[in-house]
């Protein structure tokens, strides 16, 4: 197991080495300059006080400098500070992972609760009614931008219905109920669109685990269909399942983005997208950083959970196992 | 081979989208940037069947005119991703050792970074414009071709045929380019569709968010920001372009199904 761990680590921490350098260089390989963005349409600049700003900035150092230094910073939680505000980038980022974290979790709540919901429903009866329906829902779910899925939602529940509102934030320590309310729509849109990739991934592997001579074992000892399905097949296709949530946690971190956007939730999503239009390097950079970091954690934590579960996943690639 | 109607349709269907992109001059009823007021926010009438936007202009039109730079950054984006993933691959799988090793890793950090982040750090740098959003885009969708195009010739490197070329003396770039790339085109061809319909995704969704193509020029994606913001006015302004949007997407990821499950099916009954 402290091989297996180890390993893990060091793989993630290669991964998260080299996006971070990649985010790192595009940022200052690609053409626009901060400081020009930061004075816009200021007259009178002198190139004098423009190259002030830039020492000041640090953006006159040998990139490689500049690299070594950031690293350096954002391992003492320090992520630079705004181009614009002048406000530290770290307390920028923390004050907005909150609202971000929240609509993650419902979106995953959502998301693994439908997925064992219809997963197993469509692997009762491969070729069944029901089957087709769930099959065409993950197809047509997987073509659907998230941003078009909440449009039909708000078309249905704001506009038509007007149960819901549309947009806006209260922070849970403000208004539970409100703040839950504003949820429900930014959590099911993207609830809606992390299910079919879920959906399509558990079913494959209980239609795998279906053909095992366990299955056919709990059938043959005269077990209910439902049964087996529930006791034997789903506990036995989760794990592979386990790796593939890791994934989709990642993605919503990201698919986030646009969601805060589309309904004004005040996250890093829309702290990323603000500061685009802005060209606020240093924030997008902490922004991307922090997302980066949550998603090569997720995906480390759930391969270890597999290891756990299911002790064979804890070999190297090529190395036989003992039994 | 069986007539499989599905796989017709689907492929029927992106044939029919990129023959009325093209035809947008053509069948296009009004200039797309036409205003006509009195028209504001109309549903679908005879006149304008698809409604019109706040400014009047006929959204049918303005569909066709968006459809066209929709489906030009994809296909050049697809393109890209191929260009570049289909290299990054095919290197990474015939070198094998330490280049394979630091190709993939870099690949699997690329695909750490979240594409929209990523784009949004190009697109705020660059600018948003027919030119870059491909490049952004085919960079992006690149990484994941990479992948498949190693683990494709991977398993095809192994195979007995190659090993017989290699014996009877070919030429280790004669035998890629000849004798595997041919051998994989199929694979390449799946990632091709599934690679179109993440490129029309994210470049809707760029524009979306206002990072992409910008007004008075529209794609797919700026319409529906477009319509978006005047919800309350009317859904038809909206609902037009969000429909066109996923019928592509569909169309493209249902063409890459059924080749995989055809190129599946025709694998395992060998």
């Amino acid at each position: 197991m402290g091989v297996f761990l180890l390993r893990r680590a060091a793989s993630s921490l290669s991964v998260l080495a080299l996006s971070v350098v990649l985010v790192f260089m595009s940022i200052r390989i690609l053409p626009g300059d901060p400081v020009l963005a930061k004075l816009g349409a200021a007259t009178g600049v002198t190139p004098e006080a423009l190259e002030a700003l830039r020492e000041e900035a640090g953006l006159n150092r040998p990139l490689l400098v500049q690299l070594i230094s950031w690293i350096g910073d954002a391992f003492r939680g320090d992520l630079g500070v705004s181009y614009f505000s002048q406000f530290p980038v770290t307390q920028l980022v923390t004050a907005r992972i909150p609202v971000t974290l929240e609509v993650t979790f419902f979106i995953i709540l959502i998301a693994v609760v439908l997925a064992l919901i219809l997963a197993p429903l469509s692997t009762l009866k491969p070729g069944s009614i029901v089957d087709r329906v769930i099959g065409y829902y993950t197809s047509i779910g997987l073509s659907i931008p998230g941003f078009v899925v909440g449009i039909i939602l708000i078309l249905v529940f704001s506009l038509t219905l007007q149960w819901l509102p549309s947009r806006g934030f209260v922070p849970i320590s403000e208004n539970l109920v409100e703040n839950l309310k504003l949820m429900i729509l930014p959590s099911v849109t993207g609830g809606l669109t992390a299910t079919p990739y879920l959906v399509r991934y558990l079913r494959a592997s209980m239609l795998e685990v279906k053909q095992s001579p366990f299955v056919r074992t709990a059938e043959g000892k005269g077990l209910s269909n439902v049964r087996v399905l529930f006791r034997h097949i789903l506990p036995n296709s989760l794990v592979p399942t386990l790796t593939m949530l890791g994934l989709i946690v990642g993605y919503t971190l990201s698919g986030v983005v646009v969601i805060e956007y589309m309904y004004g939730l005040p996250g890093i999503g829309s702290l990323a997208i603000e500061s685009a239009f802005k060209r606020d390097y240093a924030v997008i950079q902490g922004v991307a950083l922090t997302i980066i970091s949550f998603f090569i954690l997720t995906t480390f934590v759930f391969d270890i959970l597999c290891g756990i579960v299911d002790p064979r996943l804890r070999l190297a690639k090529g190395q036989k196992s003992e039994i | 081979m069986k007539f499989n109607w599905r796989y017709s349709f689907s492929g029927f269907l992106i044939l029919l989208i990129l023959g009325i992109c093209l035809a947008a001059p053509i069948l296009a009823p009004y200039d797309p940037n036409a205003i006509a007021v009195a028209d504001a926010f109309s549903g679908p009438t005879a006149k304008n069947w698809m409604g019109a936007d706040d400014l009047g202009r006929d959204s049918f039109s303005r569909i066709l005119y968006g459809g066209r730079i929709t489906i030009l950054i994809a296909m050049a984006a697809t393109a890209i991703a191929l260009l570049i993933g289909t290299t990054w691959g095919l290197v990474a799988g015939v070198r094998r050792g330490w280049v394979d090793e630091f190709l993939m890793r870099t690949a699997d950090a690329t695909m750490a970074i979240p594409q929209i982040l990523f784009a949004l750090v190009c697109v705020s740098a660059v600018g948003a414009s027919v030119i870059s959003l491909p490049i952004v885009v085919g960079i992006l969708l690149s990484p994941t071709t990479a992948r498949m195009a190693r683990s494709a010739v991977v398993t095809e490197l192994a195979s007995d045929y190659v090993t017989a070329a290699i014996a009877s003396g070919t030429k280790r770039s004669k035998l890629i380019l000849s004798e595997v790339m041919p051998n994989i085109a199929p694979q390449l061809l799946v990632q091709l569709s599934i690679n179109a319909a993440a490129a029309v995704m994210l470049e809707a969704t760029l524009s979306f968010i206002g990072l992409g193509i910008q007004p008075p020029n529209a794609s797919w994606g700026t319409l529906m920001l477009q319509g978006y913001a005047k919800i309350w006015n009317t859904y038809w302004f909206v609902f037009f372009p969000a429909l066109a949007v996923t019928i592509t997407i569909l169309a493209f990821n249902a063409y890459g199904e059924r080749i995989r499950v055809t190129m599946d099916s025709r694998r395992s009954s060998v």
